[in-house]
C-alpha cells in the first residue's frame, strides 16, 4: 500500500474516531488542526490504526510523529517490512 | 492479561437495579413500566432497560479485571433479545487485542440468559492509567 492510499484510509479512520465528517487530512495535518483530536482520541486513533492496518506501532514511533505524514510513513514502512 | 483470556460473570436483573435505574434516569417509557403495553406488543412482560446491561459492563471493567487502573475508552452494544426482570445473565468476555503503545485492551463480549439465548453483544476498548 502506498503513502497516498494510506492517507486516504487514515482519513476514513480520522472521520470515524473524531466523529467529524468534514475532516480532510494531509501530510501536514496535526492535532492542532482539529479540536476533537484530544488525548483520548489520540489513543483511540492509534488503536484504530493498529487494528485497521494490522501493524505494530512502537513508543518511539508514537513519540516521533510530528504530523499525519510521519504517521503515514511509519505505517508504510511497517506494511512493507 | 493477554489476548485470548476469557472472563465469565453472572448477573441478575433485580428489582433493585430496575427501580434505581428509573430513579436515576427517569425513563418511564411504557415498554419498561407498563406490562399491559408491553404484552400488547408481543413481549411477555415489561422489558428491562438495555442500558442496565451497560451497567453490568461497567462492573466487569471496574471490578472483574485483574487490574484496577482501568478506564473505558469506548464501548458498543447490540441488543438482540429482550431482557426481563429476574433474568440471570451470563456475561462472557474475551480479550481480543492489546495495543501496547497506548496501553489499551480490546474485548468482545456477549450476554446470554438462563435459557442460553444471546441477548446482547458488543465490544469494549479500555485504557490503563499509568
Amino acid at each position: 500500500m502506498n503513502y497516498d492510499k494510506i492517507l486516504e484510509e487514515l482519513n476514513v479512520i480520522f472521520i470515524s474516531v473524531l466523529d467529524n465528517d468534514d475532516i480532510k487530512i494531509n501530510g501536514n495535518t496535526t492535532a492542532a488542526d482539529y479540536e476533537e483530536w484530544d488525548s483520548l482520541n489520540n489513543i483511540l486513533l492509534v488503536v484504530a490504526i493498529e487494528k485497521h492496518f494490522k501493524v505494530k506501532i512502537t513508543s518511539a514511533d508514537f513519540q516521533s510523529w510530528k504530523n499525519v505524514g510521519e504517521m503515514a510513513k511509519t505505517i508504510e514502512t511497517r506494511l512493507n517490512q | 492479561m493477554q489476548t485470548g483470556d476469557k472472563f465469565v460473570h453472572t448477573f441478575e436483573v433485580t428489582p433493585l437495579i430496575y427501580e434505581r435505574f428509573i430513579e436515576a434516569y427517569a425513563d418511564r417509557n411504557p415498554l419498561h413500566v407498563d406490562a399491559e403495553y408491553a404484552k400488547a406488543r408481543g413481549f411477555k412482560d415489561i422489558v428491562m432497560f438495555g442500558n442496565i446491561l451497560n451497567g453490568f459492563v461497567s462492573y466487569f471493567v471496574g471490578e472483574c479485571l485483574p487490574m484496577k487502573n482501568v478506564y473505558i475508552l469506548s464501548q458498543s452494544i447490540k441488543f438482540a433479545q429482550p431482557v426481563y426482570m429476574h433474568d440471570t445473565l451470563e456475561f462472557n468476555a474475551e480479550v481480543t487485542d492489546y495495543i501496547e503503545v497506548v496501553k489499551s485492551y480490546g474485548f468482545k463480549f456477549y450476554f446470554k440468559n438462563q435459557a442460553g439465548v444471546k441477548v446482547a453483544k458488543g465490544e469494549i476498548q479500555i485504557g490503563l492509567i499509568i
